[in-house]
């Protein structure tokens, strides 16, 4: 290659995939480069079949299967192969919509890149979703608390029956150095006996050791599947204040996990601050451990954590703060008078928090409630509310939070309210109650909760002109892509120039996938969750479900790396980043993912807005 | 009129056939010549897809050919229809005056031009590419001054070789809708950008010479699929 064809040279070397070709080799794909040009409205169809990879130097192309279906846009560094894509699909051809400079790479030397480099040759092995699949399931190395429960567990399981006495089971026990021992009967698992039940409800208690075990066994003990994190063991054994748990898939225990063997996994984790946060005693020491969260959010980030596993642990620590509030306003206050549930709704409600969440909760009460008692639940709701905008969890500016009256009401009243949101489903009204859907419990009566949710899912599942406001609000944020796929970013004010991720993304696909749960009546609320819950009902197909959590993933992970940057920068972090400052190849991966989102819509419009327009 | 000017050019060839086989490397041109007036090769009525053309552009240290000389010269072969990066050539001549001034157009220095290659050995590549095709240059008048100047030196006969003008066939699409052209409307960089071609780093010869080969792709796209050589005359 002559040095005086640098400009070529570094205009491919930014395109995708050849980044991924080492300089030495680049100068070669140039001098084999054939450059033509074609005018707006040429073809490359079936006679263009020699193959070749074609690079857009400047203009735009559509690919099309047949007359209709459009499979991409391309625009200036975008690049095909038709030989390949007609292999994938036949009958697919390139249109040019506007004039275009074309590079040819030709069969040979392309076919030779791809047979010598693998990274280039995997860009071409598949068709735009799977190339978002590829980037979503790239993760790196596992974060420790991450790891699943299987890569930890002991399986070998020693058991007993039944009716073993107590003295032959500690036998058993000291003799092959196990701290428990799981009740069997077959296959069946019926308790678990630990080495402090053997102390305190056996010898304490001078119970005959030769009474049967199941005198003395933890019955129907709780259990975690194999897949469940470190994190999510660890947690469930603090809050439950337990050390042993039976880890069982299909009905079946295939392992038991400790607590020390949880200890041994983890290093720097969040459990520290979880546990920590459940110890503090003022909103003031609360404050203090969870302004220490942004800087931990920097290292999780680097240290490869992933956005949904990220936001889950963001999610378990609001909670956590959230949890400690209302312990320490009931010392404050004395028990409450009868039972609740403190709800949280929207992100924290799906445990899909990021840093800045702002609060969105509300007081669920038992119908057993009294005019009396609702100064204890007034008191309640300051005393919560105040601390956690104290903790860096701002008022919520729409004023969904306990403090309003209206959200603090015993279950009959709710159930009046869901009934009157569904009597007049205007867009607007649908827009405001939308978020009240995505609802957890957070502390308190579940029972409450699940009682307000199935009323809310029966009605949701039936009633067609709420669905159909639900939907008209999902089709109002269109992908910010314009025509030749180029992103349409904000005009101007403070984000000019930049793309809020959130509110052109991450909404839409959560509002896309609330939709498609109300209507089938999905108790879930975790939008990954629920995408899994319409795969098993048949709702969504495997693939578009997988595209789904795929295209959710990318945004979400970008948003994250770019909040932990600000963070670093010490900068607030926010919603917005500016495409140009991305690389090729994450800005391509966006481009994919906003792709998915549109179709998503489509599919959205199609199912609940028939000739609605 | 390409017929025509065919055949005065070899009209003149046959002037200056005399003077050409005296010249001690004589045959490289009269090689060239024949090779080009082949109508094997070339003919007016042939498809623009099936010619070949070598776009060439030069770097001079002056716009006057009596007093300047070449500094750089740069070309790419068109093949089917296709430019060839394979065939991409850049040169620098050793230049026996100082560049002076013009530097800072061409950007190249006294310095690199000491290095540069004797004008024998670049006009007898050219020569050999030139075979058999048709010459192209955007504005030819200039780069063909000097070109002739360096062929009258080396062969006692000017190049008289049939030549495309990138320049001349806008001038007569933009006077096809209007009167006349306006001030700078016809510089290689504005004549790319109304097909939409990518703007290009200026004043390297190479880099000019591929510009302007983009921009005749673009001007035969536009005359339609089978546009004839007669008609870029």
């Amino acid at each position: 290659m002559s040095p005086e064809l640098a400009a070529i040279h570094d205009f491919l070397s930014e395109c995708l995939p050849f980044d991924q070709l080492p300089n030495s080799v680049m100068e070669q794909v140039v001098s084999d480069i054939e450059v033509s040009y074609h005018s707006k409205g040429s073809q490359f169809g079936k006679q263009d079949l020699e193959g070749g990879l074609r690079v857009v130097r400047s203009g735009a192309a559509e690919l099309r299967c047949g007359k209709d279906l459009l499979l991409d846009r391309l625009a200036e560094g975008d690049s095909f192969n038709l030989m390949g894509l007609n292999v994938e699909q036949p009958g697919v051809k390139a249109t040019l919509i506007e004039d275009a400079l074309i590079y040819t790479l030709p069969e040979i030397p392309y076919q030779k890149l791809r047979s010598e480099y693998r990274a280039f040759d995997r860009f071409f092995s598949s068709q735009r979703s799977r190339r978002v699949r590829r980037a979503a399931r790239h993760e790196p190395v596992p974060n420790d608390m991450m790891r699943p429960l299987s890569d930890l567990m002991s399986s070998v399981i020693l058991s007993v029956e039944p009716s073993t006495t107590i003295q032959k089971t500690a036998a058993l026990m000291s003799e092959s150095r196990f701290s428990s021992i799981l009740v069997m009967i077959d296959e069946g698992l019926v308790g678990i006996v630990t080495d402090r039940d053997i102390r305190s409800r056996a010898v304490a208690k001078g119970l005959s050791l030769d009474e049967p075990v199941t005198e003395i066994m933890t019955p129907d003990p709780l259990t975690l599947l194999p897949s469940c994190s470190v994190f999510d063991a660890t947690l469930f054994m603090t809050q439950r204040g337990i050390h042993h748990i039976p880890i069982m898939e299909d009905k079946k225990v295939t392992g038991i996990i400790t607590a020390s063997d949880l200890m041994l996994a983890r290093k720097d984790d969040p459990v520290f601050l979880v546990q920590h946060i459940s110890r503090q005693t003022t909103i003031q020491e609360l404050k203090k451990v969870v302004a220490a969260m942004p800087d931990l959010l920097v290292q999780w980030v680097n240290a490869g954590i992933r956005s949904h596993q990220l936001s889950h642990v963001l999610t378990a620590l609001s909670d956590a703060v959230t949890v400690r509030l209302i312990e320490l306003a009931i010392e404050e206050m004395g028990p409450a008078p009868v039972p609740f549930s403190w709800l949280g709704f929207g992100s924290q409600g799906r445990k899909e928090q990021l840093l800045g969440a702002d609060q969105d909760n509300a007081l669920l009460i038992s119908d057993d409630m009294k005019p009396e008692h609702e100064q204890w639940f007034s008191q309640l709701a300051t005393y919560v509310c105040d601390g956690l905008n104290e903790c860096g969890y701002v008022y919520c500016p729409g004023d969904i939070m306990a403090t309003n009256e209206k959200l603090r009401q015993p279950l009959r009243e709710w159930l009046k309210t869901v009934e009157r949101w569904m009597r007049s489903p205007t867009d607007r009204a649908v827009m405001e109650v939308s978020i009240f859907f995505d609802i957890r419990t957070i502390y308190g009566d579940n029972g409450l909760t699940k009682n307000l949710q199935t009323e809310m899912l029966k009605h949701t599942k039936t009633n067609s002109i709420f669905l159909a406001a639900l939907a008209q609000n999902v089709l109002s944020t269109a992908p910010p892509m314009g025509i030749f796929r180029r992103f349409v970013v904000e005009q101007n004010g403070e984000h000019a120039h930049e793309l809020n991720l959130k509110k052109r993304g991450v909404i839409p696909i959560i509002d896309i996938i609330r939709l498609h749960a109300l209507a089938h009546g999905l108790f879930e609320v975790n939008t990954i969750d629920r995408l899994e819950a319409l795969v098993e009902c048949k709702a969504l197909t495997i693939v578009d479900s997988r595209n789904i959590q795929d295209a959710l993933q990318v945004l979400m992970q970008l948003r994250l790396v770019h909040q932990a940057e600000e963070i670093v920068k010490g900068q607030k972090p926010s919603n917005y980043v500016n495409p140009a400052s991305l690389s090729k190849i994450v800005a391509k991966q966006l481009k994919d993912a906003f792709g998915i989102v549109k179709d998503a819509q489509q599919g959205v419009k199609l199912k609940y807005r028939p000739g609605l327009g | 009129m390409l017929w025509f000017h065919l055949l005065s050019l070899q009209f003149q060839q046959k002037f200056y056939l005399r003077y050409l086989e005296q010249s001690r490397y004589g045959h490289l041109l009269k090689h060239c010549w024949d090779e080009s007036f082949d109508t094997k090769n070339i003919k007016p009525s042939m498809r623009c897809d099936d010619v070949e053309f070598l776009v060439a552009d030069l770097e001079m240290s002056s716009l006057d050919s009596r007093e300047g000389e070449i500094l750089s010269v740069g070309w790419v072969v068109i093949k089917n229809g296709k430019i060839q990066l394979s065939s991409a050539e850049h040169h620098l001549l050793k230049a026996k005056k100082t560049v002076g001034q013009s530097a800072v157009i061409h950007n190249l220095r006294d310095c690199e031009l000491q290095q540069g290659k004797n004008i024998m050995f670049v006009v007898d590549r050219f020569l050999a590419l030139a075979a058999g095709k048709v010459l192209v240059f955007h504005h030819s008048p200039l780069d063909m001054a000097y070109l002739n100047k360096a062929s009258i030196e080396l062969f006692s006969s000017p190049m008289l070789l049939p030549v495309v003008d990138t320049l001349e066939i806008e001038k007569q699409k933009v006077l096809r809708h209007k009167d006349q052209v306006e001030h700078g409307e016809l510089r290689l960089a504005e004549c790319r950008s109304r097909y939409n071609l990518p703007a290009y780093p200026a004043h390297n010869a190479l880099m000019d010479a591929l510009s302007a080969a983009e921009l005749l792709l673009a001007q035969l796209d536009y005359k339609g699929r089978d546009v004839r050589l007669r008609d870029l005359f």
